[in-house]
């Protein structure tokens, strides 16, 4: 059902917009936010949300080329557990208190058939260290939206890293290395 | 091999597999969270987190069977955005005033092998109760180092219909009536 409504909202204001030029977009922090996964114990999977992230993204269909920029706040983590909301801030995890901020850069894009972005490609730097990161777009979609009146475009994106390249081992192997991100994006057109 | 040879005679003697078996689990509250995902007008997914969530889970590992009831407390509802955390608690929604708990009660568990595969249950929300069937996405059990216990665990999932809980809120404004319910728990051998 999902694809079937992010045709119908996604395709024709993709469409519309093929010939305008570059767009850019501020991320609605009602909609933003980064939730990271990991394995505990090969058992279940722990997850904390963080954000809102805020950012802006340019988009130009036309030339099929994009710019990305997120501020994603770790400071905010959340798990629903404050213990261990207190836990990852310390400075073996998240380490908030030096570095409250991760960011995403992101100038590959990567477009489907349709118009909608398919993958971005840039640089995550948490802990103060960069590495390249993919999100994949496992849902993208541009709305014309009723409330306010401008064009969203956003979507649900997935990404995968190693902790360790950041320096974050603290419970490894109980609690795998392996963090899946899953994100949630909406950006509004001026 | 050894074990289930064990059991047979053990059965063959008079006591039943299942009582020597049986065991029961209590829910542990720091790993055991209730995720809700739904649309949101076609472009990304709209997540929100049930903090608190307790009972209890038998498992008999040898007969293959096992039942729970879990209740979550539907007032520590959190969505990362207060405004939306507020609507989905008031009476369009979720009136969680009324109805400060949803439950779940189950007495079929199906094995794949020695892990759970799926649970086929009651859900109790907003005051109604319908079948639900919750597919294992991960299932194990491990020894705690740290409170030197068995825990089973696992991540299972289901879609719900909402308006099945006459929970319609929207539905005419195009937000769906499938939710996704994403389940990590963790349960700790009493």
């Amino acid at each position: 059902m999902s694809v079937a409504l992010c045709a119908s909202a996604g395709l024709v204001p993709a469409l519309a917009q093929s010939v305008s030029g570059p767009v850019t977009y501020q991320l609605d922090p009602n909609h933003t936010f980064v939730t990271f996964e990991v394995l505990h114990f090969g058992t279940s999977t722990l997850r904390g949300r963080i954000g809102p992230v805020t950012g802006e993204v340019t988009i130009d269909r036309a030339a099929k080329s994009g710019d990305l920029r997120l501020r994603i706040p770790v400071a905010t983590v959340n798990s629903g557990m404050r213990l261990l909301d207190a836990r990852l801030k310390e400075p073996d995890l998240l380490a908030t208190t030096e570095y409250p901020e991760a960011y995403f850069v992101a100038t590959r894009f990567r477009f489907d058939a349709a118009g909608g972005v398919k993958e971005v490609r840039g640089e995550f730097t948490l802990r103060g260290i960069g590495e390249p990161l993919s999100l994949v777009a496992r849902s993208f979609a541009c709305r014309q939206d009723a409330t306010l009146k401008r064009e969203v475009c956003g979507g649900d994106f997935d990404g995968d890293l190693k902790r360790s390249r950041f320096g974050a081992t603290l419970g490894e192997p109980f609690v795998s290395d392996d963090v899946h991100l899953v994100v949630q994006v909406e950006a509004i057109a001026p | 091999m050894i074990k289930s040879s064990l059991i047979a005679l053990v059965a063959a003697i008079g006591f039943t597999a299942a009582h020597a078996e049986s065991a029961t689990y209590a829910i542990e509250p720091s790993h055991s969270f209730a995720t809700f995902e739904i649309g949101h007008f076609g472009t990304s997914t709209n997540r929100g987190r049930f903090n608190k969530t307790s009972g209890t889970v038998t498992l008999d590992k040898a007969a293959k069977t096992g039942s729970l009831d879990v209740t979550v407390d539907t007032t520590s509802l959190d969505t990362g955005t207060a405004a939306f955390t507020k609507h989905i608690s008031s009476d369009e929604i979720l009136n969680v005033a009324a109805f400060p708990t949803a439950k779940l009660v189950a007495t079929k568990f199906v094995f794949n092998g020695d892990k759970v595969a799926e649970i086929d249950g009651n859900l109790t929300l907003h005051g109604k109760t319908n079948p639900v069937v919750l597919k294992a996405q991960n299932f194990n059990c491990y020894n705690s180092p740290m409170i030197k216990k068995e825990v089973c665990g696992g991540d299972f999932d289901a879609t719900i219909v909402r308006s099945q809980y006459d929970v319609s809120y929207g539905l005419n404004y195009g937000f769906p009536d499938n939710v996704h319910l994403v389940i990590q728990v963790e349960a700790v051998k009493q």
